[in-house]
């Protein structure tokens, strides 16, 4: 591996410092004693901590988001496989049309999608479904899937298949065992990344939530537009803390590489 | 009746025939090239038979049963690919397994012949290792392993040789012909390199523009070309002007020419430029037949310099003519 230039390294240094900034004074503030969002001097407190489990109504909607977040991140993926399979590699009139199809809902603002999916849903009576909520994110986080995918796709060699068929193998045993595992890190990484953007989701999902299925970006939204207070920090210290702790034990069980570049 | 049988052989793409009426009888235990220039139809061919791809007309019979149709996994043919295609996720023992692992052997039978085909490439001492982590000539050998394990009765090789560097390709030359000898598996190879399909063969199939233009030993393929094209993808050749005056063209191969001393030849020829080969000296030539090109043997004994005059000479069973209009 070529090394660095002191340049390189001290460019890269200011770069993550800027991007991880906001969240170190974040997670500080949290444990404020004060009343007003400021950083801790000498005291620490875990007050905002415990104000925070004293709202149910946030425990709930972590848990909504954890679930909706999981749901639509698999059912993307599970659309964004055999779409982007059949883009990459099939040859039939309408492919191209289908791709821009499929990542068409990146270029519409969520407001747009939010006020129309509000009026939809009030006409077909899905309002406070959590299955129409997560059919909507799953609309929205899509094309991140298809991205990725279509990525680990393209320059795949097509005789590794060819070969798997030639000794034997049945469709489904090529995808299964040779397809699905040389796509992997494409899958995994695409599904973590719907699993993010379904989970930071607020702009549309303001719109349709309703009070049983209000996610936790929506609460905290709402939250912060009557009062603010240290508890919002505290939460994002939560999420933030959640969040390292899984990309540790990812790391550790499978490699974070593996997962998400393919390397072993 | 022939092991392999390709009868009328076609595959059109829209108006392009890129395979158009191949035949070619193959026996059992015989090792053929196809021959030609890239986009000569030879790579279409082995699709053909290997399944990938569908003919458009002809039939494909192996041992007597009509394949044209039937799907490339129910073919049970051995194919190594250009690009080796070695499954990256699994280790060479497992690469190798995989197709018996598909035919249901039991698990210490499998074990057994994987070994056995991993010993016959040499790569015994690599089995845990993953695809990423040998060199291009060890792929190469765990590709053929991979194929020849399976015990098929027809061993496809596509080009598989021209990924790996001149001195490592000339090994694998001779050690791809001891392994098939060993085994006996029907083979056909495609290349678009002379020298290797010369070196393995039993007989060569000469493809130009989707059809068969000549099948024949290497020897004769090279001392008796069927056209001047082939004549000049398989070697060097100089043209000699007719011996009468509507006689056809005569050729003559670079080797079969002689230098001597100037006036002691048929025509004399000025050294216009020499390359040294090693073991050969090749000269350019300009003389009153036209340019000449001469390879002569590194006998030990100095070249002749540019400018030299010298005199060309030959026996005239060397002498080659070609039917008319062949190009």
């Amino acid at each position: 591996m070529p090394r660095n230039g002191s340049f390189a390294i001290l460019f890269n240094t200011l770069v993550v410092m800027f991007m991880l900034a906001p969240l170190v004074i974040v997670c500080l503030v949290a444990f404020t004693p004060e009343n007003t969002l400021s950083l801790p001097g000498w005291n620490w407190s875990l007050r905002w901590f415990r104000k925070v489990f004293e709202h149910p109504d946030f425990v709930t909607s972590f848990i909504n988001s954890l679930w909706l977040a999981t749901v639509s991140a698999s059912i993307a993926v599970g659309l964004a496989v055999p779409a982007s399979l059949a883009i990459t590699r099939g040859n039939f009139p309408g492919r191209q049309a289908l791709e821009g199809l499929f990542l068409s809902p990146l270029v519409i603002p969520h407001l747009v999608l939010g006020v129309a999916l509000l009026q939809m849903f009030a006409r077909i009576g899905a309002t406070g479904s959590f299955v129409w909520l997560s059919l909507a994110h799953v609309v929205v986080i899509t094309p991140y899937a298809m991205r990725l995918l279509i990525a680990a796709m393209t320059g795949y060699d097509r005789s590794v298949e060819h070969a798997a068929l030639s000794l034997g193998a049945s469709r489904l045993t090529v995808f299964r065992r040779i397809t699905l595992p040389m796509i992997l890190p494409g899958v995994s990484g695409g599904w973590l990344l719907c699993f993010i953007n379904s989970f930071d989701e607020v702009t549309m999902s303001i719109f349709i939530t309703a009070p049983s299925t209000i996610t936790l970006p929506v609460k905290m939204y709402m939250y912060a537009t009557e009062s603010i207070d240290p508890m919002m920090a505290a939460v994002s210290a939560l999420v933030v803390g959640l969040t390292a702790a899984t990309a540790l034990l990812l790391d550790r069980i499978y490699g974070l590489d593996r997962v998400l570049v393919g390397q072993r | 009746m022939p092991f392999l049988e390709l009868d009328a052989l076609s595959k059109h793409y829209g108006p392009v025939k890129a395979v158009d009426d191949v035949s070619l009888s193959v026996e059992q235990g015989e090792f053929i090239s196809l021959l030609g220039p890239s986009g000569c139809g030879k790579t279409t061919t082995l699709q053909m038979i290997a399944g990938f791809v569908d003919a458009t007309a002809g039939r494909i019979r192996l041992q007597g049963r009509d394949i044209t149709h039937a799907p490339a996994n129910t073919r049970g043919l051995g194919i190594v690919f250009q690009s080796y295609a070695l499954f990256p996720h699994m280790t060479v023992a497992d690469n190798v397994a995989f197709g018996l692992e598909m035919q249901k052997v039991d698990r210490a039978e499998r074990a057994r012949r994987v070994e056995q085909a991993l010993a016959l490439v040499h790569l015994d001492a690599h089995a845990g290792r993953y695809p990423r982590e040998l060199s291009g000539g060890q792929r190469q050998r765990v590709a053929l392993a991979r194929a020849i394990v399976i015990r098929p009765p027809l061993l496809l090789l596509d080009e598989p040789l021209s990924n790996l560097d001149a001195k490592l390709r000339e090994a694998m030359q001779f050690e791809l012909r001891t392994i098939q000898q060993q085994v006996g598996t029907t083979t056909i190879m495609v290349t678009h390199d002379q020298a290797e399909a010369f070196s393995v063969s039993d007989r060569v199939v000469v493809m130009q523009s989707g059809r068969i233009t000549q099948i024949d030993t290497p020897y004769e393929v090279y001392e008796h070309p069927a056209s001047e094209f082939i004549s000049r993808f398989v070697g060097k050749t100089n043209l000699l002007p007719p011996a009468t005056a509507n006689g056809p063209q005569r050729h003559i191969r670079p080797e079969k020419l002689t230098l001597k001393p100037a006036g002691q030849g048929r025509s004399d020829a000025t050294v216009v430029d020499r390359f040294f080969l090693g073991s050969q000296w090749l000269y350019h030539l300009e003389s009153p037949l036209g340019p000449m090109v001469v390879v002569q043997v590194n006998d030990g004994s100095p070249a002749h310099a540019p400018g030299t005059v010298v005199a060309l000479d030959w026996d005239d069973a060397t002498l080659r003519t070609l039917p008319e209009g062949s190009r």
